[in-house]
């Protein structure tokens, strides 16, 4: 899979910075669960997921920055696992609650860093396919 | 310290009023007494507890009376204000356990006091009320009392002193959707081998997280001959006649509807709309037919693309009904629909 | 293969001119220690502290912990391809210190999670109250990025483990265990009528701060293996892991696996322990697929009655234990599996991101979202800064009278998905 096959969806800055233009990014600055829910939109368009909507063990809404790999193309038919996997996610949102306002802006450069390789790794395996 | 003060449900059977012949037995508040099984209690609560009053009820006056024994025991609980109120242990008795649990959740909600029973897991009542209650598990007859009476009588202490009620499996009450931790005796991982060469050997062993429900039925085979099949409407979308004669609640229903479309070809504003919350209503009571199509239905049946609509159609609202109520009314319908040779059904939600 | 594994019980650890064991008492040399742990010049400084069980201490933000051992007879040494030279491990004789953990404290990201509370309430939930912990806080040189920040840390602590093993070359264990598994057609010769077991462990592995070394090898990057099980008891697995304190699994977990420990208990008894397979959780689904594909075949070769499979951290490594659980269910393989829950703190959502109804035999290590109130302790070793930030700590984190209150998932260890405790739920 090249870069032509795939689309990012971020709302962390770090990934235009990385990132070229040769990459298909839709960046919003918007929540986590938004991203998450933007993300589930398209999946009912006929997008797939590529990379898992829970990437990561730093949890919703501890971190605000959310990364996720969709299919460029659609397809006709609604992938059900997609959707399965982002609906869960979404729900998954609802059980962490964290103080969020109080971080350092080096601290929201560390969740940024984190988001950024967690997607790194997905890229990495995209690429080679 | 003052003793804590209990309040105990019992049928007739277990005040020794008599058996099937005294259930139409009206309800009875005998103040300053323990009876029967609460003679058990009293002995299991030491000096700490005591029952002040036993309400005493046929199981049939309960169930064929619903609402007014409901408000008559609820009037007693409140006037003799316990710091608990405990119902059965009603073993395998069906009415007796759907009495219990109705009359301990009604406590519990309506007058703000914890509640709790017991019974055997495939009573109907344990399904219906273990998720509004503690609900014990016990044996399925009273030779289980002794063990169904050591559970109930400390899970009652604690919830009248309003201390922490550990998980299920410590305490033996039902598993209710809530999690609880707890340190089990043995490590994960021993626990992980020991449930692998049980599953291995062909022997039962519980899991510790039962996986959420898939409750997948296998799809009838198709019709062959459309032409000649008899369709029936049902539907969780909460389409009444209007005025909603039969009350179905717009939330978490406790009953269906059966109703007559015999000459009805169009459902309209003035005639029929939905019970159901939880959604906007506009669209569904402008034009009822968008969620339960009889329209449609009458025009393939004019066409012979079907060969009869049913004249009956079955409802009720699926917004936060319980899975339990849920298929107890399926289970009813699925019969009656089954009875008047329908073959095929339509089944509609909002 | 045969390991023959010798215990050594530590008492106590004092610090000394000299570094040495003696009566079951460790004295530890800081100066020698720093030396060692300050070799990487990406490190700045090190700080030596001991936290007793019952002591009044909190350490955080933990890092790792780490079982000091020693290989003293077989192939190659302790953390291959990383600290000794690669080697194949798992053969000989090894030692270890019983009782004793070395702990690795430090901030390298400004949410660095990770607390160990030697008494209290908090001390009842991780497994590091109970053992005396040589903890060293490390701060590196300025500018350093968070990655290689990581990895000198992790480094750091390994080596100073390596170190602490050593003192134990020359001494006499107090108890030896020997472990040994068959090769394929022996163990069928030998035990014809007992199951087939094996384990089947998911490594994390997604990227800084979330990965795992098998022999050096960054497990993103490899498809599906086979160990010998007591390969991980000289430790080929080693943890690279920070986030998820209450279940990531720290080098000390691998080092002393529950499940292999368990299996090897009933080998050759009511089971026969054919072997260890690992297997990862990447980010990208195409490579869950390829790996639980690989997992199944494997366990399909191996010609497998059950498994046990182990879980490791939070949200999408659900989707790779239901995937790893429903194919190998799917060739008529038993499975149990091991995970914990976030359930809500009111234990009322749902408890994984996936789910199937093949997974019908789960053990679970608790739900991680149970508030726990944490009281003040006199010492802290590392910092409380960060406590408010971590994970599972909330608006009321910190309370008035200096107590915490926070969620299990910020206790290391807590709710371990390999089945280290024994905490549990319904």
């Amino acid at each position: 899979m090249n870069q032509n096959s795939y689309k990012i969806i971020t709302n962390n800055p770090l990934v235009l910075k990385k990132l070229d233009k040769a990459y298909d990014i839709i960046f919003h600055e918007i929540s986590y669960e938004e991203i998450l829910r933007e993300v589930r939109d398209r999946i009912h368009e006929g997008h797939r997921l590529l990379s898992h909507p829970l990437s990561g063990s730093v949890k919703p809404n501890e971190t605000p920055y959310k990364s996720i790999l969709i299919t460029k193309g659609k397809e006709m038919k609604l992938d059900l696992k997609s959707l399965e996997l982002i609906e869960n996610a979404i729900l998954a949102c609802g059980k962490f609650h964290f103080k969020t306002d109080t971080y350092t802006s080096e601290t929201y450069k560390d969740f940024q860093l984190i988001d950024w390789t967690l997607l790194e790794s997905g890229l990495e395996a995209a690429d080679v396919w | 310290m003052a003793k804590i003060k209990v309040v105990h449900y019992i049928n007739q059977f277990f005040a020794q009023v008599g058996g099937e012949e005294k259930a139409d037995y009206p309800a009875e508040l005998r103040i300053g007494e323990a009876v029967g099984p609460g003679l058990a209690f009293a002995a299991n609560f030491k000096d700490e507890a005591e029952i002040i009053a036993t309400i005493v009820c046929g199981d049939s006056y309960f169930n064929e009376n619903l609402e007014k024994a409901k408000k008559d025991i609820l009037a007693m609980v409140r006037e003799q204000a316990p710091d608990v109120f405990i119902a059965g242990p009603a073993f395998n008795a069906g009415r007796y356990g759907v009495a219990c649990g109705t009359i301990a959740a009604a406590v519990q909600e309506e007058l703000g006091i914890p509640a709790v029973s017991g019974m055997y897991v495939e009573n109907p009542g344990a399904d219906m009320f273990k998720n509004q209650i503690y609900m014990v598990v016990t044996k399925n007859n009273a030779a289980g009392m002794r063990d169904a009476v050591s559970k109930m009588a400390p899970l009652a202490l604690k919830l009248a002193k309003g201390e922490t009620v550990g998980a299920s499996v410590e305490e033996g009450y039902m598993p209710n959707g809530t999690r609880v931790n707890f340190f089990d005796k043995k490590r994960g991982s021993e626990r992980a081998v020991q449930m692998l060469l049980k599953k291995l050997a062909g022997k039962a062993f519980e899991t510790e997280y039962p996986m959420p429900n898939f409750d997948r039925v296998e799809p009838s085979p198709p019709i062959k001959d459309l032409s000649h099949a008899k369709i029936a409407l049902v539907t969780s979308g909460g389409i009444v006649p209007k005025g909603n004669p039969d009350h179905i609640e717009s939330s978490s229903a406790s009953r269906y509807g059966e109703y007559d479309i015999t000459g009805v070809s169009d459902l309209t504003e003035d005639t029929y709309e939905t019970a159901h919350g939880g959604y906007d209503p506009v669209y569904a009571n402008k034009d009822a037919d968008r969620v339960l199509p009889v329209d449609v239905l009458r025009d393939l049946e004019k066409e012979g693309a079907i060969g009869k609509l049913h004249n009956l159609f079955y409802t009720t609202v699926g917004n936060g009904t319980s899975v339990a109520s849920a298929k107890a009314f399926a289970a009813e319908i699925a019969a009656k629909l089954k009875k008047d040779g329908v073959d095929a059904v339509i089944l509609t939600s909002t | 293969m045969r390991l023959e594994m010798g215990y050594i019980y530590i008492k106590d650890i004092q610090f000394s001119g000299e570094s040495k064991i003696e009566d079951g008492t460790l004295y530890v040399s800081e100066e020698s220690a720093k030396a060692v742990a300050l070799e990487d010049e990406k490190l700045k400084s090190v700080s030596f502290d001991i936290a007793r069980p019952g002591e009044s201490i909190r350490i955080t933000p933990v890092k790792d912990v780490i079982e000091p051992r020693v290989k003293v007879e077989g192939r190659g040494g302790i953390f291959p391809g990383v600290i000794s030279k690669i080697d194949t491990v798992g053969e000989g004789k090894t030692y270890a210190l019983k009782g004793m953990a070395v702990v690795t404290a430090g901030k390298i990201v400004g949410f660095q999670e990770g607390i160990i509370d030697m008494t209290g309430p908090g001390a009842d939930y991780t497994p590091f109250s109970k053992t005396l912990n040589l903890v060293m806080v490390c701060e590196a040189v300025d500018g350093i990025e968070p990655h290689e920040y990581e990895k000198a840390v992790r480094l750091a602590g390994l080596r100073v483990a390596v170190y602490i093993g050593e003192l134990a070359r020359t001494l006499t264990p107090d108890e030896t265990k020997v472990y040994e598994t068959c090769t394929l057609k022996e163990g069928i010769e030998k035990y014809p009528e007992l199951p087939r077991v094996a384990y089947v462990q998911m490594l994390q592995s997604q990227g800084l701060l979330h990965d795992t070394y098998v022999y050096g090898v960054d497990a993103k990057r490899i498809v599906p293996t086979i160990l010998n099980p007591t390969e991980i008891m000289d430790g080929a697995i080693i943890s690279g892991n920070c986030v998820s304190a209450c279940d990531k699994n720290p080098t000390y977990v691998h080092l002393n696996n529950p499940v292999v420990h368990d299996l090897f208990e009933q080998h050759g008894k009511t089971l026969n322990f054919v072997g260890q397979i690992i297997t990862n959780e990447n980010v990208y689904l195409a490579e869950k697929q390829r790996s639980s594909d690989w997992t199944a075949k494997l366990c399909k070769i191996l010609d497998l009655d059950g498994v046990i499979i182990s879980q490791e951290g939070f949200g999408n490594p659900d989707t790779d234990l239901i995937m790893n659980c429903k194919k190998i269910e799917a060739e008529g393989i038993k499975t149990v599996i091991i995970t914990d829950e976030y359930a809500g703190r009111d234990g009322k959502s749902q408890s994984l991101a996936d789910a199937d109804a093949a997974a019908d035999a789960v053990i679970t290590g608790g739900n991680a979202n149970q508030v726990v109130i944490l009281p003040k302790l006199n010492k802290v070793i590392g910092t409380l800064d960060y406590v408010t930030k971590i994970a599972g700590a909330s608006e009321e984190t910190l309370r008035g009278d200096g107590s915490l209150e926070v969620e299990l998932q910020v206790i290391t260890g807590a709710t371990n998905e390999t089945g280290f405790n024994c905490l549990s739920a319904r």
